[in-house]
C-alpha cells in the first residue's frame, strides 16, 4: 500500500469517522444537558425566541462600532482566513469532488489558479494571526495548547495543498498523500478543540440572542 | 472573615470555617449546579480571540491582561470541562483536566468580584455571542458557597439576611418614610392594605439620599395613583444577586413580589437601581416561571409612562444634558429609550456621550464593586473613561437613573476633584413638576 | 546468423544503411533525453556490440506486452530490436515447442553465462509453490529463479511483471508477485504499463546493449527517461485543469470541448509515464486525447484504486454507512455523557446539601 493509498483509504476513513462521532458527541452532549435557562416574562413587543436567536446569529457577524478600531486586526484577519478557507475548501474542484463523494452534493468550482492565490492569502492571514497571538499580552495570557494545535492543523492543509499543486519538495503523489493526511489530522482534532466553534457558534449566539431579545436589549 | 494574600501577593478574603479541600469542593459544587446547555454552548464556543478585552473598562483603563473578561472565567471553565462537559467522563478518567485548586480560586476571587461589574459590555463584543457577564454571575454562586467573597460584600450579605436590607432594619423602614415625608413636606403612603402600585427602594435612599423617597412619592401623588411603600417588601436592591448568594436572592425577590401580590398591586415599581431591575425583572422567573404574577417596571419606565399618558406635566428646563446609561437597565435591561424620552419632556437637549446606549461604559461600580473597597484603585481608573467622555460631550447637566451609578460617579468626581454633579432622573422630574 | 558477428556487420549484410542506423540511435537517445553526442556513442556501441542473448519468460500475462512490442508502429524499429538481440526463448514467438523449446532456453543460458538478459512479462504465482502457473511442468517461480541465476540483468516488462498487475489485484488468488520480489540478487529494471510503451522497451534494451549498463532508475526501478514525469504535467489538457474547466461525463459539453477529465477519474496527476509525450501508434494519440481519463496503468496496484472513474481527490472507500454509524454512535455517546453529567451534578449537589445539613 502506498502512502497515497493509505491516506485516501484507511486514514481518511478513520479520520472522518472520528470527526463525525466526536462532533455529534460534543454537540449532543452539550445541548442535551438540562438547559437551566432562566425563564423571563418577555418585554411587550419583544422578538419571538426564534427570531431573536436568528438575529443573534447574524448581528454578531460584525462588531459594534466601539470595538471596530481596537479589534480591527482580529475581525478583519479573521474574516480573511475564514473566507479564504471557505473558498479553497468549497470551490476547488478536487475538493468539491471529495465532498460530492461523501454527500452526493455537487456545484461548480473556481479556476485552480484563483484558488492557489486565495490559498496563499489564507496562509499569510493565518501566519499573521499566529504572530498576533504570540505578540499580544492578552492573547498570550488566554491562549492554550488547543489554540496553537488548532492553528497548526488548519495551517498544514493549506501549506501541503499549495506544495502539492506546485509540486514543490517531493513527488506529487507524496505531497498529495501528505495533504490528505494533514486533513485527516485536522478532522481528528476538530471535535475536541476550539475548531468546533464552527458548529457551536450558532447555539452560543442564538442563546444570547434569545436572552437579550426577550429583554428588548441590543445584541 | 479574614483578609489574606496569595503567594503571588493577590489579596483575597475568606469566610467560614472550612479546610482548603472543603472550600474547594464547595466552590466546585456551586459551579457544577450552574452547568446546563446554556453555559455549555457558551463555554464550548470560545476561540480565544481576545475581543472581550477591548470591551472591558478595567482592561482598557489599566492595560492589565488579567482583566480580559474570558480570563476571569478560567476556574469556572475548568470546572465545567472536568465535571459537566460532553467529554467530562473521559477528562476525569484520564486526568486531562485537573480539579481546580484552592490557590486558583483564591487568586480568582479578585477577578470574579473586584474586576467585574457584570456590566455585559464584553457580551456585546464577543463574536461567538458568549454571555460572559452571565457566566461570571454564575461563577459567583460557587465562590459564595465556598466563602470566597470580598469581606465587604459578605458583610452586606449578612446585614441583608438579618435586616431584610443592607441599609436599615425593616423595623425602622416605616419611621424613615414618615420622617422623610415630614422633612420634605410630602404625603407618604406606608403599609396600605390595598394599592395599585407597590413602590420599592434602594439602600442609599434609606440613608444619604432620602430625598429620592420623597421625590417618588411626589410624582405618584401628582399623577393621582393608588400606591404605597410596604414594610414587608421594600428593599429592591438584591445583594444576593450581586454576591452569588442565590438563597438570599430568592428571599429578596419573593419579599417584594409576594407583597405586591398580597396588596393587590398590578405593578411593582423598582427604584432607580440597575441591579434591582436585573434581579426582579429578569431573574424572578427562576422562582415564578415566565409568567410573573405582577408587572415589574423600573422607575424610569414608570416616569416615561406617566409623562407619555400626561398624568404629570413637566416644566422645561431648557439646558443640555448627557445621560449615563446604567448597564443593568439599558445594556442588560433593554430600557434605552425611556430615560431619553423623559429628558426630552424636561426640555433637555441630549448630548450623547461617545459610548452611549447599549455600548455605554460602565460607571465602574456595578456588580457590588463600589461597595468593595478593595477595588477602589481600578474603579477610579475606570471612572476616568467616563469622565473623559462627559467632558467631551460638554453638556450642562449629567444625569443617570441608578443610585449605584450615581454613588460611583460621585465618588469618582470627589476623588479626582472633578467639578460635575451627578443627578438622578427621578429627582429632575420631581423638581420640575408643573401644575 | 553468426553470433560472433557484430551488429554493425549483421545490419550491413542485411542492407540497413548506416544512415538508418544512426537515425535509430539518435531517436532512442533523444527519447531517453541522453546528452548530445550520446547518439553517436550509442550508434558506435550498438554497431560494435555482439547480438545480445535474451530469454523472454511469459508468466501470468495476457501477451499484450508482446503484442505492444511486436506491433509497434515502426517496422524499422521492430526489426531493429529483433536484430539487436538474439531472442533465444519466447513461447509466443519461437517456432520450437515442447522439449525443444525448453532445451533452447537451457542452451542459451549455458552459452551466455553471466551475459544474457532475462525479460519477464506477467506476474509470478507464488501461492502453494506456484502451482497455479506452470510451463512444461515447472512452476513459473522456479523457472524464474533458475533462469536468472547467471543473468546479467532482468527486465520486468509490463505492470504485471513490474508490480504484480492484474493477477495481483484483490483478492490475488494465485499469490501473484512482481519479479523484483523474487529476484533480489540481480539488477531488475521495471518497464510498467498495461502495455508498456514500445519505445520504452526498445529504448531500454538499446541502452543496455550499447552501453552495457542500466539506465538511471527511480525508486520503483523504472527508467527515469520514460517515467520521470506525470501524465498530468505533460497533458495537453492541463490548461483546462488550471482554468477549472472539466468534463462531467463522457458525453457532455465539457467532454466535447476536450476539457480536463479529472472529474471523471483521470489518474494522470499520479501516473508516471510518457503517454502524453510519446503517445501511441506512432504518435497518433493516447487515452486522454481519445477522451478517456488515464487509468494509471503503469502504477502499482492501479486495479485497486477504487474504480477508474472515481476522482483522485475522493476517499477510496464508501463511507456512507460508516459515517451514519459514527453519527448514531456519537449521538448515543453525547446523550450518555450528558446523562452521566446530570448524575454527576446531582450527586455533587446532594453531597453539598448533606454537608450543609450536617453543619446545621
Amino acid at each position: 500500500m502506498t502512502l497515497l493509498d493509505f491516506a485516501r483509504g484507511p486514514a481518511l476513513q478513520a479520520a472522518l469517522i472520528i470527526f463525525v462521532l466526536g462532533a455529534v458527541w460534543r454537540i449532543v452532549g452539550a445541548l442535551t444537558a438540562p438547559w437551566r435557562l432562566v425563564p423571563a416574562n418577555p418585554r411587550e413587543g419583544a422578538l419571538s425566541p426564534a427570531v431573536a436567536a436568528l438575529k443573534g446569529v447574524f448581528v454578531k457577524m460584525w462588531p459594534h462600532k466601539p470595538f471596530q478600531q481596537a479589534g480591527l486586526f482580529t475581525f478583519v484577519n479573521g474574516y480573511v482566513f475564514h473566507f479564504g478557507l471557505a473558498i479553497v475548501v468549497l470551490l476547488f474542484t478536487p475538493h468539491i469532488l471529495f465532498i460530492k463523494g461523501l454527500t452526493g452534493l455537487n456545484w461548480p468550482g473556481l479556476p485552480s489558479n484563483l484558488i492557489y492565490m486565495v490559498a496563499v492569502i489564507t496562509g499569510a492571514s493565518l501566519i499573521a494571526g499566529l504572530v498576533h497571538r504570540l505578540r499580544s499580552p492578552v492573547l498570550q495570557l488566554i491562549s492554550r495548547n488547543d489554540d496553537y494545535l488548532s492553528w497548526l492543523l488548519t495551517f498544514l492543509p493549506v501549506v501541503t495543498g499549495l506544495l502539492a499543486t506546485s509540486h514543490l519538495g517531493a513527488r506529487y503523489e507524496t505531497l498529495l498523500a501528505l495533504h490528505i493526511l494533514s486533513i485527516c489530522a485536522f478532522l481528528i482534532w476538530f471535535p475536541f478543540g476550539k475548531l468546533m466553534h464552527a458548529f457551536l457558534f450558532v447555539f452560543s449566539r442564538g442563546m444570547t440572542g434569545v436572552r437579550m431579545g426577550q429583554r428588548g436589549a441590543e445584541l | 472573615m479574614t483578609a489574606k494574600t496569595t503567594a503571588a501577593g493577590v489579596p483575597y478574603d475568606v469566610q467560614g470555617e472550612m479546610s482548603d479541600s472543603e472550600r474547594r469542593d464547595a466552590a466546585m459544587r456551586g459551579f457544577v449546579r450552574e452547568f446546563g446547555a446554556v453555559a455549555a454552548a457558551h463555554l464550548e464556543s470560545c476561540v480565544r480571540c481576545g475581543m472581550c478585552a477591548e470591551a472591558c473598562h478595567f482592561y482598557i483603563s489599566t492595560g492589565e491582561p488579567a482583566y480580559t473578561p474570558i480570563n476571569k472565567l478560567q476556574p469556572f471553565e475548568q470546572a465545567y470541562h472536568r465535571h459537566a462537559g460532553p467529554f467530562a467522563p473521559i477528562y476525569r478518567l484520564l486526568g486531562i483536566v485537573p480539579s481546580v485548586t484552592i490557590e486558583t480560586l483564591e487568586e480568582w476571587e479578585r477577578l470574579i468580584f473586584d474586576a467585574c461589574t457584570l456590566c455585559g459590555r464584553c457580551t456585546l463584543a464577543c463574536p461567538m455571542g458568549i454571555d460572559i457577564a452571565d457566566l461570571i454571575k454564575k461563577a459567583r454562586h460557587g465562590m459564595f458557597k465556598a466563602g470566597l467573597v470580598p469581606d465587604r460584600l459578605q458583610l452586606m450579605d449578612r446585614t441583608a439576611r438579618a435586616w431584610g436590607s443592607p441599609a436599615t432594619p425593616a423595623d425602622d423602614f416605616a419611621d424613615i418614610i414618615r420622617d422623610t415625608g415630614e422633612q420634605f413636606g410630602v404625603t407618604m403612603n406606608i403599609d396600605l392594605e390595598k394599592a395599585d402600585y407597590l413602590l420599592t427602594v434602594a439602600p442609599a435612599e434609606l440613608t444619604d439620599h432620602t430625598k429620592a423617597l420623597a421625590d417618588a412619592a411626589k410624582v405618584f401623588n401628582k399623577a393621582g395613583l393608588s400606591w404605597t411603600y410596604h414594610t414587608e417588601g421594600f428593599e429592591a436592591s438584591n445583594i444576593g444577586y450581586l454576591n452569588g448568594d442565590i438563597d438570599l436572592q430568592e428571599t429578596m425577590t419573593r419579599k417584594i413580589i409576594d407583597t405586591a401580590v398580597r396588596i393587590g398591586a398590578h405593578t411593582l415599581v423598582l427604584p432607580e437601581c440597575g441591579h434591582a431591575y436585573g434581579a426582579a425583572r429578569w431573574e424572578a422567573g427562576r422562582w415564578y416561571g415566565d409568567k410573573l404574577p405582577v408587572r415589574i417596571i423600573h422607575m424610569t419606565e414608570f416616569l416615561q409612562e406617566v409623562v407619555a399618558s400626561r398624568k404629570i406635566k413637566l416644566n422645561r428646563v431648557g439646558q443640555s444634558a448627557s445621560f449615563h446609561d446604567p448597564c443593568q437597565l439599558v445594556r442588560r435591561g433593554g430600557v434605552m429609550q425611556a430615560p431619553r424620552d423623559v429628558l426630552k419632556a424636561l426640555g433637555f437637549e441630549i448630548k450623547e456621550l461617545e459610548n452611549h446606549g447599549a455600548l455605554s461604559w460602565c460607571c465602574g461600580g456595578g456588580g457590588g464593586v463600589v461597595s468593595n473597597s478593595r477595588a477602589d484603585p481600578i474603579r477610579y481608573k475606570a471612572f476616568e473613561l467616563k469622565q473623559r467622555e462627559v467632558d467631551a460631550a460638554g453638556a450642562d447637566r449629567f444625569v443617570t437613573a441608578c443610585g449605584q451609578c450615581r454613588i460611583t460617579l460621585t465618588l469618582g468626581a470627589k476623588h479626582f476633584k472633578w467639578d460635575r454633579k451627578v443627578e438622578n432622573l427621578l429627582e429632575l422630574v420631581a423638581d420640575n413638576l408643573a401644575d | 546468423m553468426q553470433r560472433s558477428q557484430t551488429l554493425g556487420e549483421i545490419l550491413d549484410s542485411r542492407g540497413v544503411s548506416r544512415r538508418a542506423f544512426l537515425k535509430y540511435a539518435s531517436y532512442v537517445s533523444a527519447l531517453m533525453a541522453l546528452p548530445a553526442g550520446s547518439a553517436a556513442a550509442m550508434a558506435e556501441g550498438l554497431a560494435a556490440a555482439r547480438r545480445q542473448s535474451v530469454i523472454w519468460l511469459s508468466f501470468q500475462e495476457c501477451t499484450g506486452c508482446t503484442e505492444s512490442l511486436t506491433r509497434s508502429f515502426s517496422p524499422t524499429l521492430e526489426s531493429l530490436i529483433f536484430d539487436f538481440i538474439s531472442l533465444d526463448y519466447h513461447h509466443t514467438l519461437q517456432a520450437a515447442s515442447g522439449e525443444a523449446a525448453e532445451k533452447a532456453r537451457e542452451t542459451a543460458m549455458a552459452e551466455n553465462k553471466g551475459k544474457y538478459i532475462v525479460v519477464v512479462d506477467g506476474a509470478v504465482s507464488t501461492k502453494d509453490g506456484g502451482l497455479y502457473s506452470t510451463i512444461a511442468g515447472v512452476a513459473n517461480v522456479d523457472m524464474l529463479r533458475a533462469s536468472v541465476k547467471d543473468a546479467l540483468a532482468v527486465i520486468a516488462v509490463g505492470t504485471c511483471a513490474a508490480f504484480g498487475g492484474i493477477p495481483k489485484a484483490r483478492p490475488n488468488p494465485t499469490g501473484a508477485a512482481p519479479v523484483d520480489e523474487i529476484v533480489t540478487d540481480k539488477p531488475v529494471i521495471n518497464i510498467p504499463g498495461c502495455p508498456p510503451i514500445p519505445e520504452a522497451m526498445a529504448g531500454v534494451i538499446s541502452y543496455l546493449v550499447s552501453f552495457g549498463k542500466l539506465p538511471e532508475l527511480d525508486d520503483l526501478r523504472r527508467p527515469k527517461a520514460f517515467f520521470g514525469e506525470t501524465i498530468h504535467d505533460r497533458c495537453y489538457r492541463r490548461p483546462f485543469y488550471e482554468r477549472g474547466l472539466f468534463a462531467d461525463g463522457f458525453d457532455d459539453a465539457g467532454a466535447r470541448q476536450g476539457y480536463c477529465l479529472y472529474k471523471v477519474g483521470c489518474k494522470g496527476p499520479v501516473t508516471y509515464n510518457s503517454c502524453a509525450t510519446l503517445k501511441w501508434n506512432g504518435g497518433v494519440s493516447f487515452p486522454i486525447q481519445s477522451g478517456h481519463g488515464c487509468l494509471g496503468c503503469s502504477e502499482p496496484d492501479f486495479w485497486d484504486q477504487g474504480g477508474f472513474y472515481r476522482p483522485l481527490s475522493t476517499s477510496l472507500r464508501d463511507l456512507g454507512p460508516a459515517l451514519a454509524g459514527a453519527a448514531v454512535a456519537g449521538a448515543a455517546l453525547g446523550a450518555g455523557a450528558a446523562w452521566a453529567s446530570r448524575r454527576h451534578q446531582a450527586a455533587y449537589v446532594k453531597e453539598q446539601a448533606a454537608s450543609e445539613g450536617g453543619k446545621k
